[in-house]
């Protein structure tokens, strides 16, 4: 935990952190925050592949996952963990990096799936990406092709006590070594590999940015970095998109 | 002789016209046609004008590297013969330029268009020759048969190490997955010592 140590002497905004000082009282608000925090999760309704297809019994009434006070939620921002439910191609992979940047912290991956893991019955494939936790941090895996809901809740349950724990780090890793995972991004999608989210920003927000923040790969990205437009708009169609002559 | 022929006398007559065709029957419902590839297009005109094939359920395209051909297949369905006919035809692999059929059928556009990404053969004349599926895709085309998938991936993705402590165990007592390296399915890169991130 040197990184945390070197945040703390250059910002004074407090990081939370395991274990620590020899006063039981001290951590009190800390550990109940964790405890509240682990006991009502939203789940992004966002699945990439075939094994989102455990998560409807796993969230009705046999498996029930609300009693674990787990629900899902359909909009990133309100939402606490993120769910890759099987491979995820190059395609794919661009849409769940936007989604996991525009989560609120503390946010949660879990990988659920052996595609996750390593590709699983893609592991051929041109298309498929490999090793998540190249790309995002993943908090946990649940392996399987597919895991049963019951190992969905048993991961869920571990995820939960991950984050009771303060275990479940993952996002604080994104912001501390951003440039390790922006050089494996930008690696698969190109140097000009751009998100409108600036986790820079973020990370210095949330009192997270470390030396390991920035380097070649975000020297990169500030080279080319364009500042976000507003949606182009069209009415009717263009002579290009007209069937008939 | 009446003038109406019955709608298999047509196909028959149709298939008549044109010199260098090769019927199969396959089966019942299913009748293949190898043709040249500069008379395919007039034939699916009568075909679908004159005998009721007006439904081309799909082009398919199949890599023959060894001959330096493509072969292109045109399903063809007729509802009122309920037959399908599958023309084949067969171009140079290089430069890999067709006409486009859609002037004919039009999904045939869609076809095309997926054949253009998959194994980079370009249609003349199709409306529109952009990307489809492979929309980030900057690679060459994948489903030709040269295309080494897994050269591909072991450039572009890593794999995880998996080496849990049971399968270390095994392997101390001489069991394990034992694949001598060249028999392995998959060849990692270097193989590197489990990394020491957990």
């Amino acid at each position: 935990m040197s990184d945390n140590e070197l945040v703390n002497q250059q910002f004074p905004v407090k990081v939370e952190q395991p274990g620590g000082s020899g006063n039981i009282f001290a951590r009190v608000f800390d550990e109940l925050t964790a405890f509240c925090r682990s006991r009502s999760l939203f789940i992004l309704h966002y699945c990439t592949g075939c094994g989102a297809i455990e998560l409807p019994p796993a969230m009705t009434s046999r498996f029930d996952m609300e009693r674990l006070g787990i629900s899902p939620m359909v909009s990133p921002r309100q939402a606490d963990i993120l769910l890759i439910t099987g491979y995820v191609s190059v395609k794919t992979l661009k849409r769940v990096i936007l989604t996991y940047e525009q989560m609120g912290s503390p946010k949660y991956v879990i990988g659920i799936c052996s595609c996750t893991v390593n590709g699983g019955m893609y592991w051929q494939s041109y298309a498929t990406a490999k090793k998540l936790n190249d790309y995002m941090p993943v908090d946990l895996y649940i392996a399987g092709c597919m895991p049963r809901p019951e190992a969905v809740i048993t991961g869920l349950r571990q995820l939960m006590e991950n984050i009771r724990r303060g275990e479940a780090n993952g996002w604080q890793d994104y912001y501390q070594r951003y440039d390790h995972y922006l050089g494996h991004q930008q690696r698969l999608f190109g140097e000009t590999w751009q998100t409108p989210t600036d986790v820079i920003a973020e990370a210095k927000h949330y009192g997270l940015f470390s030396n390991e923040t920035l380097g070649e790969h975000t020297k990169l990205l500030q080279q080319h970095q364009k500042p976000l437009e507003a949606l182009e708009m069209r009415l009717g169609l263009d002579s290009k998109d007209k069937v008939e002559p | 002789m009446s003038e109406t022929h019955l709608p298999v006398e047509r196909l028959s007559i149709i298939l008549g016209e044109f010199k260098d065709v090769r019927v199969r029957k396959r089966g019942d419902r299913r009748t293949r046609v190898d043709v040249e590839p500069d008379a395919l297009p007039a034939l699916l005109e009568l075909l679908k004008g004159r005998s009721g094939f007006v439904h081309l359920s799909a082009i398919s395209c199949v890599d023959w590297p060894d001959d330096d051909q493509f072969e292109l297949v045109y399903h063809l369905w007729s509802y009122e013969l309920q037959l399908l006919v599958s023309v084949h035809t067969r171009i140079a692999r290089d430069p890999g330029v067709y006409v486009s059929v859609y002037d004919i059928y039009h999904p045939a556009g869609f076809f095309e268009r997926d054949i253009h990404e998959m194994y980079g053969v370009f249609f003349e004349g199709a409306p529109d020759m952009e990307k489809f599926i492979l929309t980030e895709w900057d690679g060459p085309p994948p489903m030709r048969k040269e295309f080494d998938s897994e050269a591909w991936v072991n450039d572009h993705f890593d794999w995880q190490n998996y080496r849990p402590d049971w399968l270390i165990e095994l392997e101390q007592q001489g069991g394990g997955i034992v694949i001598p390296p060249d028999e392995q399915r998959f060849s990692r890169r270097g193989m590197q010592e489990p990394d020491d991130e957990s």
